[in-house]
């Protein structure tokens, strides 16, 4: 089963304390939803693979939390992902307001300089939005982002979400293809050599 | 036609061979020269190199033998010449030894000699009541028993007895000259019963006397002169002194001075010899002599010790009261001079009365110092919370005089201070924590002292005050500097103050005690092993026990960002361990039920991820022990899941490996982990 699946991809989902990050993903993972959810401690991981135009991608999602105090840990998270997700709750301006912090956060700290990025308006669900669609899009297309409005309550836009995302990916060359393609070069920045073996194996055409 | 041919070819044919002859003659003759140089070349050089050879070979003959004999001498040195020297040497220390050995003998029993002699002419001069002469041989004796202590290597018996001999002899003297020194000053005075009146003290009267004869000299006597000096030789004279002026400040000075009606009479008895009394005013005063100036040091000393010092006040109330102290001194001192018995430059009592502010301060600091070292060796258990909100409780400080006019002037504008620019109340505050009582109190005595009053006053001791507080606070901050050399390097990499010292001390222990802990677990391996088990298991309780009761002990005492950074720490020394044995392991089927899933203290519970760096490896292990082949290969996600950050691929195959029996599908998978 796996034999098909051309490539697994790096996810990131980031954003302010209380938007809703893990429930998209545990929406778009196991298709539930939980009211409750509590805050997210340090990171939650998940895996799924999705199938765009016939090709099957793995996917390896990284649901950070959002509150300040666990901002130092969120660096080596960074690494080598390729795709990011954005969230923001349309019924709270602030958590809107705040994109910009993690604009920067996320300039600082990716290695790859052609990284997508989608912009998600989560909690459409609710009926006292605080920003409105036309102010999204417009910072999306400000920042080059992709953009979406969802509920991972009601399940509305959260498969979409995804694919959206990851199909851009595939679209973008020298972004998956290889591990040593696209990345920038850094030099001595290994604070954890974690899973990297060294990048002189030939890579399977 | 053709003999014209033939002549020009003949000719030049001639020509020719004429040319060529020339040529070959050159030729040859050069040949020739050749030759011959050649020749004379190879003789020279053959005929000459014989001899040189010769010569050369002769030389080498020569300087084989010659070092040949080099050999020989230095064969000789080593081995005959410097045994000798070695010999030689050893005998001269030898000699030297002994000679030494006899200087020194000699120089004791110089000393010995000098001893008895010294010893005989004592009791001689002793006898012959020649006290100066006694106290002098006396002190030379004492002289010799001491340069003979001064060599550790003497032997004890022979000493002792020399040093209680001469204390024997000296005890004697002392018992002559105060026999003689009771015949010379005779005091009467009134019985203790008497009331301290007037009366009385008429009765009291000092007689100086001496063995009358008809040339006798005026002044004091000679007996009396060598009494003192002999005493004074052997350091007795003091002590003497002191109890006689003691009994002549009570018993005449004293009244003289509180009684102004009294004064002194001395008259020459030819028995009796000189005698001061005390007598009222209705007598007249006649010429006295005064005791040497020696006695009145010792009197002011006593005088001053006796009297003034009992005075200084103990609190600044009194201290103003003290002017009238100032002045009778001063009075006191103006009788006696009027008397003419004392100089008129000496002015002791009174330097000391005025000098009154000094002793009081000096006074002062010997309470504070008391008290301080009280505190400081009271027991530290004693605790007391601060909180954010706590403040020290500040003595109010009294207003300088200048000041309080202004203010009585500007009542109702009291600008107050805050702007909107200050730092907020809770800058600079203290987090909650405990501190000993006794510091507390430490504390407040300290600004007590710099708020008293008279402090204010003095700048000098403000000044000395603040270099006080600085002296404390800079050491504090930099012993951890000095002492960084001596630590162990784990503790010297984080002290700067001495505060860091006392507590990362106390953690280094800790960190050693869950070390030491864990080593115990048999490395985790073979866990099927019952025995190893229950020690694995054993192990890890211990550690979390003694974590737990950490926590609860620092918890309440430490501030919450200190204690988290402290706990955080040892959790991760323990974590990292427990880690690196994990990984240690090789293949074979393990069973491991990780039980340090609880977490330490469940209020923190969110701060550990920040506090234990470890932490997430910690984390990520716990899930692949407990995982299965699919879910690790979910997690390592081709390189870009968490397991891939925390460990490297091929610590994964190893863990898999371990935990996995090799099959097709443990294969697979460890395909997959790259």
């Amino acid at each position: 089963m796996d034999d098909d699946v051309i490539t697994t991809l790096k996810l990131l989902i980031i954003g302010e304390s209380g938007v809703g990050k893990s429930s998209l993903l545990l929406r778009f993972t196991e298709d539930t939803f939980d009211p409750d959810q509590a805050a997210t401690i340090g990171v939650d991981f998940k895996v799924k693979t999705l199938s765009i135009d016939g090709n099957k991608a793995k996917l390896a999602i990284w649901d950070t939390a959002g509150q300040e105090r666990f901002r130092t840990l969120t660096p080596s998270y960074y690494r080598g992902a390729q795709g990011v997700i954005l969230v923001y709750d349309v019924t709270k301006r602030e958590t809107f307001t705040r994109l910009e912090n993690w604009l920067n956060e996320l300039e600082t700290y990716t290695t790859r300089n052609e990284i997508v990025k989608m912009l998600v308006g989560n909690k459409i669900d609710r009926d006292d939005p605080e920003v409105d669609r036309n102010e999204g899009l417009k910072f999306a297309r400000k920042h080059s982002m992709l953009f979406i409005e969802a509920s991972a309550k009601t399940k509305d836009g959260v498969q979409c979400a995804f694919e959206e995302l990851v199909e851009k990916i595939l679209q973008t060359p020298g972004l998956w293809e290889s591990e040593n393609q696209g990345q920038k070069v850094r030099l001595g920045d290994q604070e954890h050599d974690g899973g990297r073996a060294c990048g002189g194996y030939c890579s399977i055409p | 036609m053709a003999s014209f041919v033939t002549e020009v070819l003949a000719s030049s044919g001639k020509l020719e061979k004429e040319d060529l002859s020339c040529k070959i003659s050159k030729l040859s003759r050069k040949v020739e020269d050749t030759k011959e140089e050649v020749c004379e070349m190879i003789n020279k050089k053959y005929n000459d190199f014989l001899p040189s050879l010769q010569g050369s070979e002769e030389l080498m003959l020569q300087v084989d033998e010659v070092s040949k004999e080099m050999d020989v001498l230095t064969n000789c040195i080593e081995t005959e010449v410097q045994q000798n020297v070695h010999v030689a040497v050893a005998e001269y220390a030898k000699l030297k030894q002994q000679l030494e050995k006899n200087t020194v003998i000699i120089t004791m029993l110089g000393h010995l000699k000098e001893f008895h002699s010294a010893m005989e002419e004592s009791n001689k001069a002793l006898q012959d009541k020649k006290y100066v002469v006694a106290a002098n041989q006396l002190q030379r004796a004492k002289a010799t028993v001491d340069s003979l202590k001064s060599w550790k290597t003497s032997q004890l018996p022979l000493l002792s007895a020399l040093s209680s001999e001469l204390t024997m002899q000296r005890e004697n003297l002392i018992y002559h000259l105060g026999d003689e020194w009771k015949r010379l000053v005779i005091w009467r005075l009134p019985s203790s019963k008497e009331p301290a009146d007037l009366k009385s003290f008429l009765k009291v009267e000092l007689n100086l006397s001496h063995s009358c004869s008809k040339d006798q000299e005026p002044g004091p006597p000679a007996v009396l002169c060598s009494v003192l000096q002999a005493l004074a030789i052997q350091g007795d004279l003091q002590h003497k002194i002191k109890l006689f002026s003691q009994v002549l400040l009570k018993n005449m000075l004293k009244p003289l001075v509180m009684f102004p009606s009294l004064s002194v009479r001395v008259t020459e008895q030819q028995e009796k010899g000189t005698v001061l009394a005390l007598q009222s005013l209705e007598e007249s005063q006649e010429e006295r002599s005064t005791p040497s100036q020696l006695i009145w040091e010792e009197i002011s000393r006593c005088i001053i010790h006796e009297c003034l010092l009992y005075s200084i006040p103990n609190n600044s109330s009194q201290l103003d009261k003290y002017s009238t102290v100032i002045k009778e001194t001063e009075e006191f001192e103006k009788s006696l001079k009027e008397m003419e018995y004392l100089q008129g430059d000496s002015t002791d009592l009174l330097k000391y009365s005025q000098d009154v502010n000094c002793h009081f301060a000096r006074k002062k600091c010997k309470d504070v110092i008391v008290a301080a070292r009280k505190l400081m060796t009271s027991e530290m258990h004693n605790t007391v919370k601060i909180t954010p909100d706590y403040k020290l409780r500040l003595p109010k400080l009294p207003a300088p005089a200048s000041e309080q006019k202004v203010k009585q002037g500007s009542r109702k504008d009291e600008v107050t201070m805050e702007n909107s620019k200050q730092l907020s109340a809770w800058s600079l505050c203290l987090p909650a924590c405990r501190i000993s009582e006794s510091v507390q109190q430490l504390m407040e005595l300290a600004l007590n002292t710099l708020c008293e009053e008279n402090l204010l006053k003095f700048p000098h001791l403000a000044a000395i005050q603040h270099n006080n507080c600085m002296y404390l606070a800079h050491h504090l901050l930099t012993l951890g500097h000095h002492f960084r050399a001596h630590l162990p390097p784990l503790i010297s990499e984080g002290v700067s103050t001495f505060v860091d010292m006392c507590f990362l001390a106390q953690m280094h222990v800790q960190r050693a005690e869950l070390l030491e802990r864990l080593s115990t677990a048999h490395n985790f391996c073979n866990l099927d092993d019952e025995d190893n088990y229950i020690a694995a298991n054993k192990a890890v309780r211990q550690v979390i026990h003694q974590l737990k009761q950490l926590g609860t002990v620092w918890q309440d005492v430490l501030p919450v960002g200190i204690y988290c950074k402290a706990m955080g720490n040892l959790l991760n020394t323990a974590i990292t361990e427990v880690i690196a044995k994990i990984m240690m392991l090789e293949e074979g089927p393990l069973v491991f039920i990780p039980l340090a899933e609880e977490n330490k203290n469940r209020k923190y519970q969110e701060e550990v991820p920040l506090y234990v760096r470890k932490w997430s490896t910690f984390k990520e292990l716990v899930i692949v022990l407990r995982a299965n082949l699919q879910e690790i290969v979910d997690r390592w996600a081709d390189g870009k899941g968490p397991l891939a950050v925390e460990f490297s691929s091929s610590e994964v195959k190893n863990l898999i490996r371990a935990l996995f029996q090799n099959t097709e599908r443990r294969a697979v998978a460890l395909t997959k982990i790259k």
